[in-house]
């Protein structure tokens, strides 16, 4: 038996100090999916609070035969798209407060200037994925920030596996045309014979 | 320009051959769209992740405890609540009856009897009326009128099966 699954177990049985383990295990790619969602530090905070409380309320639903990351991602980005989608209809704009807590350069880094062009291009990404519907967006943090395969995230979200292969394909097609939109400044240098692809 | 097939091996991630890749790099020199799109894939590849504030766990018990207590405080004035209005109806309703029994509990004995026993002799009445009806009515009514009925109840059926499975399908698609 995994630490994890002991966790879950002695969480179900009222055990909170296993449930906080939990939370220390996952708060980073919890927070992480939902900072890109929403955009901004302290929403991101208050979302995956409230994202450990629903699976703390909900752990007996778990099914043991899912992967408990891919379920408590699929409770996170749930909440994030409703909010999302509450936030649409408040017709608040999240473009306005793009402060990010994460990209700060490191002082101490062995290239400084390096640094901040991958700090400007991380905001510049940051940005362009609020431009995205929210299960897109939502398709692409899994796949790319959280190495969640295709059927992870078809489980996740509640998709066919096709569908997310579209989702992915029509949200970084809309990325890139975002992304030839910036300034010619912050584009990523290309040197000859090497593809950005890879 | 014909982006085919370079668009296809940048959304698919494809491993490509060194002179695929060559292909691929004098495309994109030319081609802002495809250029765009592998920066992407760069910059989505080396994105870092966002971590939260430290004493993330320790906010999250000071929340948990505090939403406990709320869903106690909640659940006290709820039942409370609920207690007080189910006695408040039920004085309410009961008022005329806890009064006459109050005043005079023999009559109202004797009326609750005698309600009693008139109820049952309407139920009475009302069986056997029912048994003659069902005797006489199938001499009424045509043999092509119940065929009508039982087919009308087998459709009304089947529509009910084929909503329940439709309704209850996962939903699934883009």
């Amino acid at each position: 038996m995994t630490d994890e699954t002991t966790w879950i177990t002695q969480a179900r049985q009222g055990d909170d100090e296993a449930f906080t383990h939990l939370v220390e295990t996952y708060q980073k790619p919890v927070y992480n999916l939902c900072y890109r969602m929403l955009g901004e530090p302290e929403a991101a905070e208050d979302a995956a609070q409230e994202t450990f409380l629903k699976v703390y309320q909900n752990l007996a639903r778990y099914d043991r035969e899912r992967s408990f990351a891919t379920w408590l991602l699929s409770i996170a980005a749930h909440h994030c798209i409703d909010r999302l989608r509450r936030r649409r209809f408040n017709s608040v704009s999240i473009d306005e407060d793009e402060e990010g807590q994460t990209d700060i350069p490191d002082r101490f880094a062995p290239d400084p200037e390096s640094e901040t062009a991958k700090r400007q291009e991380g905001e510049r990404l940051h940005n362009c994925l609020q431009s995205l519907d929210p299960i897109d967006r939502a398709a692409v943090i899994m796949r790319y920030w959280q190495d969640c395969s295709e059927v992870e995230i078809a489980q996740a979200l509640k998709l066919t596996v096709p569908a997310v292969k579209s989702r992915l394909h029509r949200a970084r097609r809309a990325l890139a045309n975002l992304w030839d939109e910036k300034p010619a400044h912050m584009r990523t240098e290309r040197k000859p014979y090497e593809s950005p692809a890879f | 320009m014909n982006h085919r097939p370079f668009e296809d091996w940048l959304l698919d991630n494809q491993a490509l051959t060194n002179d695929q890749k060559r292909q691929l790099n004098t495309h994109m020199q030319t081609c802002r769209s495809c250029a765009a799109l592998g920066e992407v894939n760069l910059a989505l590849k080396s994105a870092r992740v966002a971590a939260p504030a430290a004493g993330f766990a320790d906010r999250f018990q000071v929340r948990l405890i505090a939403r406990k207590q709320a869903l106690r405080w909640r659940n006290f004035w709820g039942f409370t609540l609920l207690t007080l209005s189910v006695l408040g109806l039920f004085g309410w309703i009961s008022w005329p009856v806890l009064k006459d029994l109050i005043q005079s509990p023999v009559n109202l004995l004797a009326s609750w009897i005698s309600s009693l026993v008139s109820f049952w002799a309407s139920l009475q009445a009302i069986f056997r009326a029912g048994m003659v009806l069902i005797k006489v009515a199938p001499g009424f009514v045509p043999t092509y009128i119940w065929t009508v009925i039982l087919f009308a109840a087998g459709g009304w059926s089947l529509v009910w099966v084929v909503s329940l499975m439709k309704f209850t399908k996962k939903l699934q698609g883009v």
